[in-house]
């Protein structure tokens, strides 16, 4: 061959080489993207579980007791989530800090509160709308976090995988952006609730 | 919110997918929401006014049954104008691995997207086969539903990862309130069992109702067998035992309004399906309908009958098996009626309202995730940008 021909084969090489390199960062910065906005997602919900749960807490619906409880739980909560506010990349170093910890912790305060007893309680009396107006606010935000919680992870799996891949880890596709971790607390909701 | 919903099969012919999208569009287009569904379908055939369609499809084997699919240039050009001229907040794709428009919509898709997965046999092995080319597309699906148990273990074992079950909506109060029709109405000397689904696909099991049938006909000789649903009838009918024939009557494809009908009239609504059923939403009508159901014990069907307190089950293919319970009910008034209340009763769980409420939450987490992301353009750094803008091309 002469050398015409090898420079066109050598040129198409590194045009291939090119093109897959930068299909597969745009490949990669597309997940990351996706798990970024499932994540923040996720945060949103949890805002919104915790201030429906004081909601309930302060409507007057709930013995002081539980209402203490729920509203301790969720305001530790809704605190874990100001600290964190002004971190403008949430995946960046993320470990979703202790918030894992709190989150189960509300979601026990709220199995334990809402019993099928006090449910049934709140969903029937009329005369306390505010009571089972807040608590479906608590059912639509709970079912809220368990889908992001899971889409969450599911993102943060595919991305694990893409990583993982040898031209992404050769050409440190990834630059300097953490390995997201997938986020794991307890999001049952009271068996009551979901009747 | 502007929904976008994706229906992979062919809107001439009756399907379980296509009436989930259908029933799915109309709910959310009666909350006041834009709705717009594209789904291949022929040029001639009737259509709502949210459906566009993507041309004629092919008819194709696929995953057991006579699909008939759409794929091409063309049509791809067709789903990437549909979903641009569409601006939705969500794409919803049905059945995103079949070798269509949902694959094509996956393929050219930009914001956030949740798939359906309906099916609870995907062929591994072609699956296998194509799966570096699917992988990339399936990355970009930001919610998974899955219809059943057992089509998200599919899902989790073929593409990993894992999905939401939310369960087939079915309008149950249109059943419910469908007056019964003498014509179909059983008497004590004559009782009415009716079959619903395509009459020459054996997984649908009319042959395992035909293998029962003697035995039934011995006891009860005016038994009557309805059997709606799209098929050659004469072939049908040659492959009957000749005193089951003279039994049978072939009704042929049904209107919704018949279905409720028929439904709603007969005695007993059996459902002999052998298998790659991943919910049954034909035995929530019946239920709905106030139909005592007698169903093969696939496990998608124990469960929605819920364990075998909704309704009574069979041994899969086990004609036999099928012929004791049919005999048991047609023989017991009291029973029969109080499975067709717990049925009843239990179809409410399956009820559009319930489920699009929940269908509604999946597009509220996944629309609020992909917004934020995309609100923050200071992010990007200008390789990403670049990159981006080239996303539509290069993918």
């Amino acid at each position: 061959m002469d050398s015409l021909t090898w420079g066109v084969v050598v040129v198409a090489l590194l045009l291939g080489v090119a093109w897959y390199l930068s299909y597969s960062a745009a490949r990669l910065d597309r997940l990351h993207t996706r798990a970024e906005g499932a994540l923040s997602a996720l945060d949103a919900q949890l805002v919104r579980r915790a201030e429906a749960t004081l909601e309930l807490a302060n409507s007057g619906a709930l013995d002081p007791a539980s209402a203490l409880m729920l509203a301790a739980a969720a305001s530790e909560s809704l605190e874990a989530h100001n600290e964190r506010a002004l971190e403008d990349d949430l995946l960046d170093g993320q470990s979703f800090g202790a918030r894992e910890v709190l989150e189960s912790d509300l979601t026990e305060s709220l199995q334990a509160a809402l019993t099928a007893d006090v449910v049934a309680d709140l969903r029937g009396g009329e005369a306390d709308a505010l009571g089972s107006s807040s608590l479906q606010r608590v059912e639509a935000a709970g079912v809220r976090v368990q889908l992001a919680r899971r889409f969450l992870n599911d993102a943060v799996t595919d991305v694990q995988r893409v990583r993982r891949k040898w031209v992404v880890r050769w050409f440190r596709l990834a630059g300097h952006a953490d390995l997201p971790r997938t986020v794991e607390f307890d999001d049952e909701l009271p068996p009551a609730v979901r009747d | 919110m502007r929904i976008g919903i994706v229906c992979p099969y062919s809107f001439d012919v009756p399907g379980g997918v296509q009436f989930h999208v259908r029933d799915l569009a109309e709910h959310f287009l009666g909350q006041g929401h834009h709705a717009s569904v594209l789904a291949p379908a022929d040029e001639d055939t009737p259509l709502p006014s949210y459906v566009e369609s993507v041309g004629r499809a092919v008819p194709v084997r696929y995953n057991g049954s006579v699909a008939r699919l759409n794929f091409g240039p063309l049509t791809a050009a067709r789903v990437g104008r549909w979903l641009e001229a569409g601006d939705f907040d969500v794409v919803h794709i049905h059945e995103p691995v079949t070798p269509s428009i949902a694959l094509l919509a996956l393929w050219s898709a930009e914001g956030p997207v949740v798939a359906t997965f309906h099916t609870s046999n995907l062929r591994s092995r072609a699956m296998q086969a194509a799966y570096p080319l699917l992988r990339p597309s399936l990355e970009k699906i930001n919610g998974r539903i899955a219809v059943s148990e057992d089509a998200r273990r599919t899902v989790t074992t073929h593409l990993g990862g894992d999905a939401v079950v939310i369960p087939n909506g079915v309008n149950v109060s249109r059943f419910a309130d469908a007056v019964p029709a003498e014509k179909w109405t059983g008497t004590e000397s004559a009782p009415t069992i009716a079959f619903l689904g395509r009459i020459d696909e054996p997984r649908k099991g009319l042959p395992v109702l035909a293998a029962a049938m003697p035995a039934v006909l011995a006891k009860h000789p005016g038994a009557r067998v309805l059997v709606a649903g799209p098929g050659d009838v004469e072939a049908a009918r040659e492959r009957l035992d000749p005193a089951v024939a003279a039994a049978t009557e072939f009704l042929g494809m049904v209107s919704d309004e018949d279905k409720a009908v028929l439904l709603s009239s007969v005695d007993l609504y059996v459902a002999p399906h052998t298998g790659g059923e991943s919910f049954g939403i034909v035995l929530v009508e019946a239920m709905s309908a106030g139909a005592p159901v007698v169903a093969s014990n696939l496990p998608a069907f124990v469960r929605v009958l819920d364990g075998g307190q909704a309704g009574a089950t069979f041994a899969n293919e086990d004609g036999a098996d099928l012929a004791r319970q049919l005999l048991r009910l047609l023989a017991d008034r009291g029973e029969r009626e109080r499975l067709g209340e717990a049925g009843h009763r239990r179809a409410w769980v399956f009820d559009w309202s319930v489920v699009a409420e929940d269908v509604m939450a999946v597009y509220d987490t996944v629309t609020h995730g992909s917004e934020d992301a995309r609100s923050d353009p200071a992010a990007d750094t200008r390789w990403t940008r670049l990159l981006r803008g080239r996303r539509g091309g290069d993918d």
